[in-house]
């Protein structure tokens, strides 16, 4: 091994094993132990895949995966559909000397917890919250709106809300970097400001727009506060269900077979939206 | 020229306070080669994107081929660019790249569309080129792609921004000559800017030198070199040596030259500041020993000698003087090139002076 080798090592060394400590040991043991079984209060450490037959077919689990997908998907839909046309303004629209400010302010919300912000989304959607209160008090409704809390569509609203600037930010930098003569060529070349969003613009943003759906999605399946607080029981994720098996059940193993499941499912999807991206852009280049 | 395809009338364009075109006439003709030429920030970019209608004016109109323009957006104008930077697509394919505007034609099938784009890619001679990812290429090859993709919409005419620029030498030289027979041979208006003199004068049939938002002259080639309207445009086209001069009645007297006959002097311009009287470093000539000059002859001492091979750029001294004059001299075989310090005589004639009052 020559000097420059060593030292490379050297220098790797300390975050290669932070990184090992803290994410592939736990990330093994994880998996060890999804094989493994619950005996009342001991953990048999005999090898059974006994977890994960009963994870697949008993129907209360694939519920919840499934609704957590779900959940997750019109978050990251709904998030990034919103954060588009903040970015495009912020980029396109705002002074160069203001731009700063203006990702500023968008952060400025996240400067107070995360709880502390979920229970402000449960005073504004809740019964006689906020949203509910402004619009019986103008008339618009007689009954106070029971569907915007305790269920699905609060999990939604208040986790859009919460990943709103990881959007943002990734899809702003991809608007930035589009060479602004782009668009002139492409107007000079016949098309309207309209038709060169779609075949210029929007292309380039591309890159932006799939990592804001990672970024969004990723996060978003596995969360448990928000779903626990605003979800109600129609509301509820896989995640809970994860906590519940590992805290309240005690049952880690199975627990841990849901993690590993569910980690499962999030590769699957982000692979997916990856390779679709990637043919859609590569369309072009061949 | 009695209907020009371009015809700008009192153009006036304003950036908040400050003025960037004053007042621009301008008539071009249907297949000319067209420079506007200028230093960085005289407005020449500002009055090609006008004409291309990415800028609107704050007053005048824009007229091409006899239709008013004034307020037509660039996708509706008969006109396509070549930008500065090329702006080739990053996500598309050279013959995407190509056909980009080909798609707004309906009248057009997708046979059609591929047989004009391979078509366009043959005139700049990128045949095959036409699969490859146009982030791959060279700048050289960006900038036929950029060409292309212009021509194949068939514009009236051509706007090129600086489309040189950013290549080296050799290359820039061969680009000049390949887009002077590429508009021979198609025969459509192009419309070059450029700050590089020699370019311009290499290239466009006619010339506009701009300064400060305004068109200080318009001129074919030779006209501009050799009659400059005033100091400025003499100073910026080529290189010209000045010496302070001092009109009288009939005569005007220079130091180290004496006095000068009005009526003998070649051309007369306008002085920016002082009265001064100038001539180009190829238009006198230094004479060796033993030679002889038909009219008037100088005294001079060689300051400094920049060899280029085929020529040699002299810096001489005329007696009497300070002021250090540049003299151009073609190397003829057999002849040594002079030595700084060396005693010489400029050999010159009133007509090749241009007198600046």
């Amino acid at each position: 091994m020559n000097q420059e080798t060593t030292r490379g090592l050297t220098l790797i060394a300390p975050p290669f094993g932070y990184a090992f400590a803290l994410l592939a040991l736990p990330l093994v043991a994880v998996l060890v132990l999804s094989f493994w079984s619950q005996d009342y209060l001991t953990i048999d450490r005999g090898f059974t895949v006994a977890n994960y037959v009963e994870a697949v077919s008993d129907p209360i689990y694939r519920t919840l995966m499934g609704r957590s997908l779900l959940i997750a998907g019109a978050v990251t839909l709904v998030t990034v559909v919103l954060a588009f046309p903040v970015a495009y303004y912020v980029s396109f629209r705002v002074a160069p000397r203001h731009k700063s400010l203006w990702l500023f302010l968008i952060t400025i919300p996240f400067w107070t917890s995360y709880l502390l912000r979920i229970f402000l989304w449960k005073v504004m959607l809740g019964f006689n919250g906020v949203i509910n209160s402004a619009l019986t008090g103008i008339g618009l409704i007689d009954e106070p709106l029971t569907f915007i809390l305790y269920n699905a569509n609060a999990v939604v609203i208040t986790l859009s809300h919460a990943f709103a600037p990881f959007a943002i930010l990734p899809i702003f930098v991809a608007l930035e970097k589009i060479d602004r003569s782009l668009l002139e060529a492409s107007r000079d070349l016949g098309e309207t400001a309209f038709t060169t969003f779609f075949r210029v613009t929007l292309p380039l943003a591309a890159p932006g727009v799939v990592a804001a759906l990672l970024i969004v999605f990723i996060p978003t399946v596995g969360d448990y506060v928000t779903p626990a607080q605003v979800g109600g029981p129609g509301g509820l994720m896989i995640a809970n269900m994860i906590q519940t098996q590992f805290l309240a059940l005690n049952n880690a193993p199975m627990g841990a077979t849901l993690a590993i499941l569910a980690m499962l499912c999030v590769t699957v999807v982000a692979l997916a939206v990856v390779w679709l991206s990637r043919r859609l852009a590569g369309g072009g280049a061949r | 020229m009695t209907d020009p395809l371009i015809r700008l009338r009192g153009v006036n364009k304003y950036y908040g306070d400050y003025h960037a075109l004053r007042d621009v006439d301008l008539d071009i003709a249907a297949g000319e080669f067209f420079s506007l030429l200028g230093p960085s920030g005289c407005g020449k970019t500002t009055l090609l994107r006008t004409i291309a209608g990415f800028e609107g004016v704050s007053g005048g109109s824009v007229a091409i081929g006899g239709r008013d323009m004034t307020r037509v957006p660039p996708n509706k104008r008969p006109t396509n660019m070549v930008f500065q930077s090329y702006a080739i697509f990053p996500h598309l394919s050279v013959a995407q790249n190509v056909g980009f505007g080909l798609r707004k034609r309906s009248d057009l099938n997708d046979d059609a569309r591929r047989a004009m784009v391979a078509d366009a890619l043959d005139m700049v001679g990128l045949e095959g080129y036409g699969g490859r990812a146009a982030t791959a290429l060279s700048g050289g090859q960006r900038q036929r792609v950029a060409l292309a993709r212009a021509l194949v919409l068939q514009p009236k005419v051509l706007l090129l921004d600086e489309p040189l620029s950013a290549l080296d030498r050799k290359m820039r030289e061969q680009m000049q000559e390949e887009l002077i027979r590429l508009q021979r041979h198609i025969g459509i208006t192009f419309i070059l800017v450029t700050h590089d003199q020699e370019e311009a004068l290499v290239m466009s049939d006619r010339i506009a030198v701009m300064f400060d938002g305004a068109i200080a002259q318009l001129a074919e080639a030779e006209d501009l070199y050799r009659r400059p309207v005033d100091q400025r445009v003499a100073q910026f086209i080529g290189v010209m040596n000045f010496l302070p001069a001092a009109v009288a009645a009939d005569s005007v007297d220079a130091p180290g030259l004496g006095r000068i006959p009005l009526d003998a002097v070649g051309v007369r311009a306008r002085a920016n500041d002082a009265p001064t009287i100038g001539f180009r470093p190829e238009a006198v000539t230094l004479l060796f020993p033993g030679q002889d000059a038909p009219d008037r002859v100088t005294d001079a001492t060689v300051a400094e000698v920049v060899y280029y091979g085929d020529m040699t750029y002299y810096d001489v001294c005329l007696d009497g003087t300070d002021a250090k004059l540049r003299v151009s001299m073609r190397n003829v075989y057999g002849r040594e090139v002079m030595e700084i310090g060396q005693r010489t005589r400029l050999a010159w004639s009133p007509g090749a002076m241009v007198l600046f009052t």
